[in-house]
């Protein structure tokens, strides 16, 4: 299992812009104003050549959203920010007067809030368009470096391919840039291709 | 759970004596668990919770993001959080709840997981926490860092800006004005024969004195970009952006007469027997090397050398020779 041929990327692409669009009805329902979600492009590498180019990781501080799925196939879903950018799109969400410093208190879970937003929208179009459902553990929220994050998605033998999905975000004309990371085993990406497949066939 | 736990606990105790609200619901949204927690916290009773739908148990409605994230569960058996930031009072949830009674809704942290019944039935778990605790401390931090800001930037005789908080704000009005090429006015204010009051009518008056002064100049500004500080003793400092050399030469007038029309008496102040000040103005567009504060500075002692009671201007593009003159 090397890589997914470009239909099967163009599919996955439309899957998780279908489970954008569907993470940013709700957040527009939280705000009260419209959010813009978008996923220009997704990605299968295998976990050897990850770099921080790959995931436009530069210097600074992270902020890390993580799921655990199971189901057909296991993943760990990671979404990244950089950690100045979650508390911009936590304080504009909640469109308070509290400054970024004053926010500390309630970051934490406000993330994993946006976080399992995005997550279970696009895991709901997998399920939707793709056929099959995943059990999901809760969102956990921590802050890392680039470097920390680097070393955990080399590190993880068990799961050597990484799938990755560039998100755009706009809230209120302020635009956002992260990563859906999605840590899977060779089997679990077979698995992903067969159903990604089955979905193709009908229409080949 | 091992079967050694479940002879020793019943599960139904610990969810009845749990700091957190349990409710389990079916995949009709029928109530199977309803603690006591949630019990105590809603005033509903878990005999009149058990088998009736979630929708028709509290008498005021839940809000539609904790219906639409529950409705996400029971569709797609994925986990569910709702954060206090986001949602404060998804659920009717009281801290004390008594009948009759005007009470806040409790702030809560809820999340939504779905679970298996013995009978193979897909239920969702809603646990809820309260957050109020932690809200109180974040507010309260807030308010306290609130005041310590203000404590920490205000001069404590006059309640106008001080020292500390003039020399941040110049910097960055000097910075703002440079990048925007904006003009930026500086006046110096000080209060003549400042001196000689004191030693006449004693600290008490001179204290007074320098407040009515600092009260009367914050009077003349009215934008919220100017800022009138006390420099140091019975000297004031106050910056503007935006304004043309004519505007701030009328503006420098308009402080001097201003603390004049307060006619303080001050007998050993000649020749008016009152309370006056002299305004140092400089007006320009700072560049590098720039420096407007010295040059309202040296326009103030020319004000003084000049007779007091006036304001001088300087512009700040003039070069140093005008200054000697």
């Amino acid at each position: 299992m090397n890589s997914l041929n470009e239909l099967q990327l163009d599919a996955l692409t439309e899957v998780f812009s279908i489970g954008a669009g569907r993470a940013a009805l709700s957040l527009s329902e939280i705000v009260g104003d419209e959010v813009r979600i978008s996923v220009p492009s997704v990605q299968v590498i295998s976990s050897n050549d990850i770099s921080s180019t790959t995931l436009s990781l530069n210097s600074g501080r992270f902020g890390a959203v993580s799921q655990n799925f199971s189901g057909p196939f296991n993943a760990e879903a990671l979404l990244l920010f950089t950690e100045e950018q979650a508390l911009k799109i936590v304080s504009d969400m909640m469109d308070s007067q509290m400054s970024l410093e004053e926010l500390a208190e309630f970051e934490h879970e406000a993330m994993c809030e946006l976080g399992n937003i995005i997550l279970n929208a696009c895991l709901s179009a997998m399920a939707d368009i793709l056929n099959f459902t995943l059990d999901s553990s809760l969102p956990n929220y921590t802050v890392a470096s680039a470097d920390d994050i680097l070393m955990r998605l080399k590190k993880n033998t068990n799961q050597p391919y990484i799938m990755i999905l560039h998100i755009d975000l706009a809230i209120e004309n302020q635009r956002t840039a992260g990563n859906l990371v999605f840590l899977l085993s060779s089997a679990s990406l077979t698995n992903l291709v067969t159903h990604i497949d089955q979905f193709l066939d009908p229409i080949s | 759970m091992s079967e050694l736990a479940i002879k020793h606990f019943d599960m139904e105790d610990i969810s009845n004596v749990i700091n957190l609200g349990l409710i389990v619901i079916d995949a009709d949204s029928r109530i199977l668990l309803w603690n006591n927690w949630i019990a105590k916290h809603s005033g509903i009773n878990e005999a009149d919770a058990l088998n009736r739908p979630l929708e028709q148990v509290f008498s005021e409605p839940m809000s539609p993001a904790f219906l639409s994230a529950l409705k996400n569960t029971l569709a797609y058996r994925l986990p569910v959080v709702l954060s206090t930031a986001l949602h404060r009072t998804p659920l009717p949830l009281y801290n004390a709840f008594e009948k009759n009674q005007q009470q806040s809704r409790m702030y809560q942290s809820i999340s939504i997981t779905p679970i298996q019944s013995r009978l193979d039935e897909s239920c969702s778990l809603i646990q809820v926490t309260d957050s109020s605790t932690s809200i109180k401390r974040e507010k309260m931090l807030r308010s306290h860092s609130e005041i310590l800001k203000k404590e920490a930037t205000t001069d404590s005789l006059t309640d106008i800006c001080n020292r500390r908080f003039f020399d941040a704000h110049y910097k960055m009005a000097v910075a703002d004005a440079k990048r925007q090429k904006h003009c930026l006015s500086i006046f110096m204010v000080d209060i003549d024969f400042f001196k000689a009051y004191n030693d006449y009518y004693g600290h008490i008056a001179g204290d007074n004195a320098i407040r009515l002064v600092a009260e009367t100049l914050k009077l003349q500004i009215s934008r919220a970009t100017d800022i009138v500080a006390r420099y140091g003793g019975e000297e004031f400092v106050l910056v503007m952006p935006y304004l043309p050399q004519k505007i701030a030469e009328q503006f420098a007038e308009k402080l001097r007469k201003a603390v004049f029309n307060l006619a303080i008496p001050h007998i050993n102040s000649d020749p008016f027997h009152q309370i006056t000040i002299s305004v140092g103005v400089c007006t320009g567009i700072p560049k590098n090397g720039d420096n407007l504060l010295n040059k309202a500075d040296a326009a103030l002692y020319q004000a003084k050398q000049k007779g007091r009671n006036q304001f001088i201007f300087l512009p700040l593009c003039e070069t140093e020779e005008y200054l000697e003159q």
